[in-house]
């Protein structure tokens, strides 16, 4: 099998969420002495990808993304035996993300932070109805790159501002970037509030997060 | 609030200033097309489809047939009296007026 | 070159060419045409709401003669609620504001709604409800809904009694997670009977399932089983309406009558809908804010017709705030709104709003 043969089976295995197969192909890949991180970043990635737009289109469902998911991590570990001490376990940036205070809808957020995470970002998920300061600690003690919030009503997303207050008010908000989301939540909220960026949805997130830590 | 509004003078018939509830109530009571119920409420009413939206039109109408009118005229139907005209007229079931009449036995 | 106002998805002002509009008009209407694999808008479409994107008055409005019914959700919230509600906090009873809806709002239906709007909430006052509705049907005229979400996510933890697949699913829990959406189904099937049955009771006209599928595929199963139960039990009609276009897969592995309901959009959803025995359908289209309002407008009319030519009962498209091409802002402006709705009228041929 060639490179490309190996590339594009891999991101098929993903697709189908099939963790035996595309361990078995990592292993197999591994033996012909080509390169790991490669595969993870035009083979594995890919099918990531294509099976992000599967789900932004409804084709695939939660679960199957889930289990894709896994399949992908498992097959990474495999791949990790043979990369350089520094790349392994290496993500792209620490995320602490949640819905606001007074809002219970997670959702939309839940799907982000599987998002972020199969993409290669570690992700600290506070869960709903999540206290401004506690956003604040936890960026601290995780010492986070970026903060989310999620907001799905209007008398909520108040909070994303006071959050970005705190986040100020506590001196960490220049050396983070921050987004905010959810049905409530628009560009001119974004920019309003000073966030650095809004995201219209799970794949808009993953994007403007790549740009800014690949 | 405005939204609604908005939308009810850029697309809707007029409640009951026109003829808007009985087309609605025929959508309701038979899963009728908009075109349909109109044609029906029409030819109970006597009058054009076209006609139901204007209220120069149903204003007489409704009047005459006591079937509620916008602006509130003593001695004019309103509530379930109103209601219990235009079930008949309608030929339909509202429920409502099914139960005063069986809790009234009339 | 002549510039037409328009707005972004999230209402704000904007300047357009006619040529730019008619690139947002087809990108949206091809969007569409993609991710529901139905015909895109015809030229003769595209045109007319060229028309109505490039006409300079402020408020547009259907011809004579082509005006549809306009039903209302949200209950009387909009009035007394609070923001949260996009309500404006005037503080009338709720068979005022029903009153308020029919005599100076031009409705052609009403609805009441409890002030938390979903029906987990209600059963536990559902006595409330009725004398309520029993208040209001005899002094109103016009056809009375009660409207309600059936809201799943109450049936989760922390609210309800069931483990939530929002934290079941990342944990690799999916079997944990198919069994809580599968208790929760039947929960709410339940609940959503026995509210609507009480109001059956004492005369309402209709009920309204708002926002059915927002808790995703759970959600739709549930509030289908429950209409065919009403259906069959009682005499009122039953409105659907959505919460977006497709039906998000939380499970994925759910049906109705055969069919999955992970991934539906409109066009495939009403057949369910129909066949449950619903009365009206109500699509959704969620507006996008980071386009314009031609290209939500182009591609929520290509949804809601290819829904109405599948359909065999009427379509009400939903029109609320950030769905069905108004704009995603609090109090959306109406120059976007009047557009909206005549090329749902005009072009995608509803039965109502």
């Amino acid at each position: 099998m060639d490179k490309a043969e190996f590339m594009e089976k891999a991101a098929q295995h993903i697709i189908d969420a099939n963790e035996q197969a595309a361990v078995k192909l990592a292993q197999e890949y591994l033996d012909e002495g080509l390169d790991p991180v490669e595969m993870i970043e035009k083979g594995l990635s890919e099918g990531i990808r294509k099976l992000g737009d599967l789900f932004d289109r409804g084709e695939v469902f939660l679960p199957h993304l889930i289990i894709a998911s896994e399949a992908m991590t498992a097959a990474v570990k495999v791949l990790e035996q043979a990369m350089p001490a520094d790349q392994v376990g290496k993500k792209l940036a620490k995320v602490v993300i949640g819905t606001v205070e007074g809002d219970v809808h997670d959702i939309g957020k839940g799907i982000v932070a599987t998002m972020l995470r199969v993409y290669g970002f570690e992700v600290i998920d506070l869960g709903r109805d999540v206290p401004i300061a506690t956003f604040v600690e936890k960026a601290k003690e995780a010492d986070a790159d970026v903060v989310g919030s999620s907001a799905l009503m209007t008398t909520t997303q108040v909070g994303q501002k006071a959050l970005e207050q705190a986040l100020k008010d506590a001196g960490i908000r220049d050396k983070l970037t921050t987004m905010v989301g959810g049905a409530a939540t628009t560009e001119h909220w974004a920019a309003k509030i000073g966030a650095t960026f809004w995201a219209e949805n799970a794949g808009d997130t993953v994007m403007k997060l790549k740009e800014i830590f690949s | 609030m405005g939204m609604s509004i908005a939308h009810g003078v850029a697309a809707g018939m007029g409640g009951i200033r026109t003829a808007g509830d009985l087309v609605a109530r025929m959508q309701m009571a038979r899963k009728m097309r908009i075109n349909d119920a109109k044609a029906y409420v029409a030819k109970k009413l006597k009058v054009s489809p076209a006609d139901l939206s204007d209220v120069h039109v149903m204003r007489e109408v409704r009047e005459e047939l006591d079937l509620g009118i916008i602006t509130s005229v003593p001695g004019c139907a309103k509530g379930i009296e109103a209601k219990v005209r235009i079930a008949e007229l309608l030929d339909i079931e509202i429920a409502g007026v099914n139960r005063l009449k069986e809790k009234m036995k009339f | 070159m002549a510039k037409y106002l328009t707005r972004r998805g999230d209402g704000a002002l904007i300047e357009m060419t006619s040529e730019e509009i008619m690139s947002d008009l087809e990108a949206g209407t091809a969007d569409a045409a993609d991710k529901g694999k139905i015909a895109p808008l015809s030229k003769d479409d595209l045109d007319i709401l060229l028309d109505i994107f490039t006409n300079p008055t402020r408020f547009v409005s259907v011809e004579p003669g082509n005006e549809v019914v306009v039903t209302h959700d949200i209950g009387t919230l909009r009035v007394m609620g609070d923001q949260g509600n996009s309500g404006v906090g005037i503080p009338l009873s709720r068979v005022q504001g029903i009153q308020v809806h029919e005599r100076a709002f031009c409705a052609d239906t009403m609805e009441l709604g409890h002030i938390d709007y979903s029906f987990k909430p209600v059963k536990p006052v559902i006595a409330m409800e009725q004398q309520e509705m029993e208040n209001a049907l005899l002094v109103t005229i016009l056809p009375l809904f009660y409207g309600a979400m059936p809201n799943l996510g109450l049936y989760y933890s922390p609210d309800g009694p069931f483990g939530n697949p929002s934290d079941l699913l990342p944990a690799g829990k999916i079997q944990e997670s198919y069994e809580a959406q599968e208790g929760a189904v039947e929960h709410a099937i339940r609940d959503m009977v026995y509210v609507c049955e009480r109001l059956a009771e004492v005369g309402c006209d209709g009920i309204n399932f708002d926002t059915t599928g927002a808790a995703g595929d759970t959600d739709f199963k549930a509030t289908l089983h429950a209409v065919e139960h009403l259906k069959k039990n009682t005499d009122m009609c039953i409105e659907v309406g959505m919460a977006g276009e497709f039906v998000l897969g939380m499970h994925g592995g759910l049906e109705y009558e055969g069919q999955q309901l992970a991934g539906l959009y409109c066009h495939d959803q009403v057949k369910l809908v129909e066949q449950a025995g619903a009365d009206i359908f109500g699509p959704v289209v969620n507006t996008k804010p980071s386009k314009n309002m031609p290209w939500n407008v182009a591609r929520a009319v290509t949804f809601v017709k290819a829904c109405v030519e599948a359909s065999n009962i009427p379509i009400h498209v939903n029109m609320g705030m950030g769905v069905g091409g108004s704009p995603i802002f609090e109090t959306p402006p109406i120059d976007s709104v009047s557009r909206a709705s005549k090329a749902m009228v005009e072009i995608a041929k509803v039965d109502g709003l």
